[in-house]
């Protein structure tokens, strides 16, 4: 049971890491749009996570798949199969000389992300707060933090 | 004459002619339905002819207004011209006017502002019938009276038809529609004198019926055109005379293709009509629809016809070179000239829905530092003590379409509309008009195009010196070719002409498998050598003396230059590190930017950003990896690209290899840095030698703008979105120009912001901020305004070819990188049906089209230029057209490339010569008939007995025909005659005839300087030699593409589909 608790943490921490990457990037654009931040920064600061980020997309999805949670796989595996397209043809990179013609279709694609994202954040805030409760109904003595404070 | 309407911005600078003769009171305004002054002689106004709710048409209004118009459009039945007599006016005006009879025109054009004021009717009756003289002037005193308020106001264009007429020339064959007419008393002159005339009349007229059938409803609000018949003659209401309508103008419609007069009315508003701007067009659609100047081109449907029912000849096709659109010019005096900035079509739309019905693009192609002849040099204003004006607000720098008010303190701007203050220095009273006194002596103030000199606010550091870097490739191939002796000897030559003297700083470095560094320090008397072949990890192994002061050093540069032929040649490393050299070059070059210029011989093998060949596998064609092919491979030239440009640095490439040097990776470099690719394929030096060294000379000496961004302002509620040429662009709207010159145009796309667009004109402003080559950092600074429009034909009458098909092939050369190319062609025919559809839908309601294909005028050669673009190297036929290194160089080019030259290279010049160099005494003006006489590109024009010339600007092809006489090939070719062209060189021989046609080439090329014409010999029937000619003969059907007639066949067809 404890470790589906963890499994569940595990889920709520990856999906908050690839929310704040996600909102990192929809924010650089917007400051690039707006003139705060020149391109070539722009497009070092977000290139650097684009990678990153795939990785850590892909280890949720597959650890969604592994460990059956279907439903939030279902969620998942659009963005990531998205993720793998963009990797193999090589437009995964933001490209720094065509970066003011394609802002507008970055944000858009980083918003509809963020929009899976935040699906994908209720779902694992929901899955979790059922294994809380059903601890705390099995265990009635058991708290909240306790249980997180196990491991 | 502005003043009254101080409301209208738009039209400042109106020169003050007006076409009336006498202003019209001031208070007219369209709609205001002033009484008609019958006595009043100049100022009669038309009471508002039509009611207001009819927005488009004039005619429909009541009483007799409604009939005056009527004629104008209306077609008579055949019958009713047989007997001109019978069909006078039925008023008569109360003008004593010239007989009824007379006036038995049809008035096709409408009355509305008439031009009889100013004169006297260029044009003697269209049909042919006897003049008549009498200038109107005359006769009217206010001529003026022809100036109907139209209800309609804003939108509907009036006024051209009459300018039309005042100024056309008197050439009877004038498409105009006899327009002119109006009716006011005083142009007599214009009715033709019917009497004598009516015999003529009716012969004329019988063949019209058939052709125009439709033209009964080409007013949609007319009445019935029963009524129409009846009352040829327009009673105008306020005395005008009534004008009897002449069927006659249509005959020019006719025929196959017919050319319509010339779109543009010259000018002719009357200043202060709100409508003005209007006006400026050519007639609107509902009042002057038989005027629309629509060509056509029957197509196979006349029954009996023989198929193709297409005359080749009588295509239209642009043998004129680029005719620029003239109007747009005369309605703004003040614009700057178009060869700085065109628009697609110079009415803007108001609304988003216009936009989608315009099918072609709307934009702009700009050409900030276009080559100007002598005594037209945009003229240099120095604000010094008062910082240069700019509005607080958006930023537009001072132009001749600011309004200046509160007596000369404030100053409005034109693009935001903000009120600014005029700074002490700067201010000057107004006069009466209210202008300001000293308008004449500001240049910013009186003229389109200026350069102020920039304030230290504008510089982030001190301006930079001119600076050229050479990298230049030394490995085995470049040494056989030739082309480092031809490099070295050609910057030797230009060292004393590169701008920017004393300041003018050089560098080189040449590179094989090993970077070779150069210290030319002044001290020394021969340049160092260092080697670093360390290709990982690049470093510079001197902190300065890489990049010295050319002026300094010039001695020790000359040295290395004499001697980097031979110290090269008995390399024979086939290496080359290209992408290490870059870097080095980059960090050398960084502190201060300038123009590198890269000499690529071979594929880069080494190090950093090496390329493989790529291509090889005939079988990636056709598939959805061929545009891979067309776009970088490796993203280390992006990424460098973008470097050189954070820099300041341009790239110019040049690349000479006979086998595959990737010019798709390397050329980015170019691309991105606002620079240019020039490729040679197979280059020889004894070929080829004469080519580079123009072309690289011009690169050195031309002048140029260093360390520039450019930016184009535009009013409210519309936005340019898209920009395309070669350039990065550093801000959504900024383009970074490390180097600019005269042979880089860059276009750009409209959006609107808003969905409707209130103002009646809208602004546009190009700044270029960069620093000259003396060192000075400037702003150039160009204004145009041009007219919103609510009426799509309006757009069409306004449109720009040769912009509408720059546009075109630079969105079309995008495509290919990312589509095949077939859907890259497929995609500009589309957009030319639609356009053609659109415009076509909007006259099937008014006239009977048939199986007439119709365009406008201003687009009559947009499918032959869509046709060129089809078969341009960087799109035609598939992989076996084209090599991947051609088509590569070839869109790069085209990207930069400015609008005439453009046009040119799609639809070359052919000119027939045997003529000119057998004629004993040729003079200047023979040479200069011989190259204005430019034949259709088809082989029928050529004649196995000619000589011709073709020049597409960038080379020359010479084709002999079979039976041309010996003697003239002797004289051109000397003994090499009968020898195979292909090894034959083409050089001056000792004749009187080699002589003239070199100083005929020599005239050319000269005239066109950019790039050097090489000249190519090909004789009739020598295969397959000849093909590089017959390729480029765009109306004709080779293998597999379409020829001209298809073409328009295939277009005609098309546009019918759901017409």
């Amino acid at each position: 049971m404890v470790s589906a608790l963890i499994l569940s943490v595990t889920f709520l921490i990856i999906n908050i890491l690839l929310f704040a990457s996600t909102f990192y990037q929809v924010l650089i654009l917007s400051d690039l749009e707006a003139d705060y931040v020149n391109m070539y920064e722009a497009a070092s600061q977000i290139n650097r996570w684009i990678l990153p980020e795939f990785v850590l997309q892909g280890v949720l999805t597959l650890l969604l798949l592994v460990t059956g949670h279907w439903i939030m796989f279902l969620i998942s595996v659009p963005l990531t199969c998205y993720h793998v397209m963009l990797y193999i043809k090589k437009r995964h990179l933001i490209d720094v000389t065509e970066i003011f013609r394609v802002i507008g279709a970055e944000k858009k694609y980083r918003l509809v992300k963020l929009g899976l994202l935040s699906i994908l954040f209720l779902c694992v805030i929901f899955r979790f707060l059922v294994l809380v409760t059903f601890y705390h109904s099995q265990y009635g003595e058991l708290d909240i933090r306790s249980s997180i404070l196990e491991f | 004459m502005g003043t009254e309407n101080p409301g209208r911005p738009a039209y400042p600078g109106r020169p003050a002619t007006t076409p009336f003769g006498a202003p019209p009171p001031p208070n007219v305004r369209p709609f205001s339905s002033t009484p008609p002054i019958p006595g009043s002689g100049p100022s009669t106004f038309r009471p508002t002819t039509a009611p207001p709710s009819q927005a488009n048409t004039p005619f429909a209004s009541s009483g007799p207004m409604a009939e005056t118009e009527a004629p104008g459009f209306q077609p008579r039945p055949p019958s009713t011209f047989s007997n001109p007599s019978a069909a006078p006016p039925p008023a008569l005006p109360s003008y004593g006017s010239p007989a009824p009879g007379a006036r038995n025109f049809q008035r096709f054009s409408t009355p509305q502002f008439t031009q009889a004021p100013q004169g006297p009717p260029a044009r003697p009756p269209t049909m042919g019938q006897a003049p008549f003289g009498t200038p109107p002037a005359a006769l009217v005193p206010g001529a003026p009276p022809a100036f109907r308020p139209t209800a309609n106001v804003p939108a509907v264009p009036m006024g051209l038809p009459p300018q039309r007429a005042t100024y056309a020339p008197p050439g009877g064959s004038v498409p105009q529609l006899p327009s002119e007419s109006v009716p006011s008393v005083p142009r007599p002159n214009f009715q033709q004198s019917y009497p004598a005339a009516d015999p003529s009349v009716p012969t004329g007229r019988p063949t019209v019926p058939p052709l125009f059938p439709g033209y009964p409803n080409q007013r949609p609000h007319a009445p019935p055109p029963a009524t129409l018949s009846q009352s040829p003659f327009a009673a105008r209401p306020a005395g005008d005379v009534p004008a009897p309508v002449v069927a006659s103008p249509f005959q020019t419609h006719q025929g196959g293709y017919v050319q319509p007069h010339t779109v543009p009315a010259p000018f002719g508003m009357p200043p202060r009509d709100p409508m003005q701007h209007s006006a400026s067009g050519p007639p609107s659609n509902a009042m002057y629809g038989l005027m629309e100047d629509f060509n056509s081109l029957s197509i196979g449907s006349v029954p009996g016809s023989l198929d193709p029912g297409v005359d080749s000849k009588a295509l239209p096709r642009p043998l004129d070179g680029d005719v620029e659109p003239t109007s747009f010019r005369e309605m703004f005096p003040l614009n700057c000239h178009s060869r700085y900035l065109r628009l697609t079509t110079s009415a803007i739309p108001n609304s988003q829905s216009l936009i989608s019905r315009w099918h072609l693009p709307l934009g702009a192609v700009v050409c900030p530092l276009a080559e100007v002849p002598e005594g037209e040099e945009v003229s240099i204003v120095n604000f010094a003590s008062s910082g240069i004006i700019r509005c607080r607000r958006c930023r537009t720098y001072i132009n001749p379409y600011v309004t200046f008010t509160d007596a000369g303190r404030k100053w409005r701007c034109n693009i935001c509309s903000l009120l600014n203050d005029v700074p002490g220095d700067y201010y000057a009273p107004l006069d009466a008009m209210g202008k300001r006194v000293d308008f004449d002596q500001r240049p910013e103030l009186a003229k389109g195009s200026v350069e102020f000199v920039a304030p230290t606010e504008y510089m982030v550091r001190p301006p930079m010196p001119p600076l050229y870097f050479f990298l230049i490739d030394v490995s085995v191939s470049a040494v056989r070719s030739g082309m480092i002796e031809v490099v070295a000897q050609t910057i030797r030559s230009c060292l004393d002409d590169l701008p920017g003297f004393p300041r003018t700083q050089i560098g080189f470095i040449t590179y094989d498998s090993t970077i070779h560094f150069y210290n030319m320090k002044s001290s020394l008397t021969q340049p160092q050598m260092m080697v670093v072949s360390d290709l990982d990890d690049i470093f510079v192994p001197l902190p300065d003396d890489l990049l010295v002061n050319l002026s300094e050093s010039k001695t020790v540069v000359e040295t290395f230059l004499d001697s980097l032929p031979s110290m090269f040649q008995d390399n024979v490393n086939v290496e080359s590190a290209f992408g290490p050299a870059l870097k080095a070059a980059l960090m050398v070059m960084s502190q201060l930017g300038g123009k590198l210029l890269i000499f690529q011989n071979t594929l880069p093998s080494l190090g950093v950003g090496r390329l493989k060949l790529r291509g090889d596998d005939v079988r990636v064609y056709g598939t959805d990896k061929e545009p891979a092919l067309r776009t970088p491979e490796d993203p280390f030239y992006k990424q460098m690209a973008a470097d050189l440009t954070k820099y300041q640095i341009g790239a110019n490439v040049y690349a000479f290899s006979d086998r595959y040097t990737d010019i798709a990776s390397i050329g980015t470099l170019a691309k991105y840095t606002g620079g240019q690719i020039y490729y040679y394929p197979a280059f020889q030096s004894a070929s080829h030698k004469e080519k580079l060294r123009h072309e690289l000379a011009r690169d050195l000496t031309r002048e140029t703008a260093w360390e520039a961004v450019m930016r184009i302002r535009c009013g409210k509620g519309i936005r340019f979105t898209s920009y395309h040429g070669n350039f990065m662009l550093r801000s959504t709207d900024l383009l970074a120009l490390p180097s600019v010159d005269c042979d880089k145009a860059y276009a750009m796309q409209l959006s609107l912001e808003e969905t409707l667009l209130t103002t009646q004109t809208v602004y546009f402003q190009v700044a270029l901020l960069y620093t000259a080559s003396c060192g000075e950092r400037r702003i150039r600074v160009h204004t145009a305004a041009a007219p919103v429009v609510t009426d799509l034909g309006e757009m069409y009458r306004q449109a720009d070819t040769g912009a509408v098909i720059s546009l075109f092939t630079r969105l079309a050369i995008e495509k290919t990188l990312s589509h095949k190319l077939e859907d890259a062609r497929t995609a500009v025919q589309q957009r030319i049906v639609k356009a053609l559809r659109e415009y076509r839908n909007l006259h099937s309601v008014q006239h009977r089209l048939g199986g007439r294909m119709i365009y406008p005028e201003s687009l009559k050669y947009l499918p032959l230029y869509g046709l060129a673009l089809c078969k341009s190297t960087a799109l035609r036929g598939s992989y076996a057209d084209a090599s991947l290194d051609e088509r590569s160089a070839a869109g790069f080019t085209m990207m930069a490339l400015p609008v005439k030259k453009l046009l040119k290279l799609l639809y070359p010049n052919l000119l027939r010569i045997d003529e000119y160099l057998l004629k004993p005494s040729a003079s200047a003006q023979d040479a200069e008939s011989t190259m204005k006489a430019r034949l259709p590109l088809t082989m029928d024009s050529l004649d196995s007995r000619g000589l011709y010339l073709f020049d597409d600007g960038f080379r020359f092809i010479l084709w002999f025909g079979r039976m041309l006489s010996p003697e003239i090939s002797q004289n051109l070719l000397g003994h090499d005659f009968a020898a195979d062209l292909s090894r034959v060189a083409f050089s001056e021989r000792d004749s009187e005839m080699s002589r003239k046609l070199c100083a005929l080439l020599q005239k050319i090329r000269e005239s066109d300087p950019s790039y050097y014409h090489l000249c190519h010999l090909v004789r009739q029937g020598e295969q397959p030699r000849e093909a590089i000619l017959i390729m480029s003969l765009v109306d004709d059907q080779i293998g597999g593409t379409s020829g001209y007639v298809d073409w328009i066949m295939q277009i005609h067809r098309q546009v019918q589909q759901n017409a």
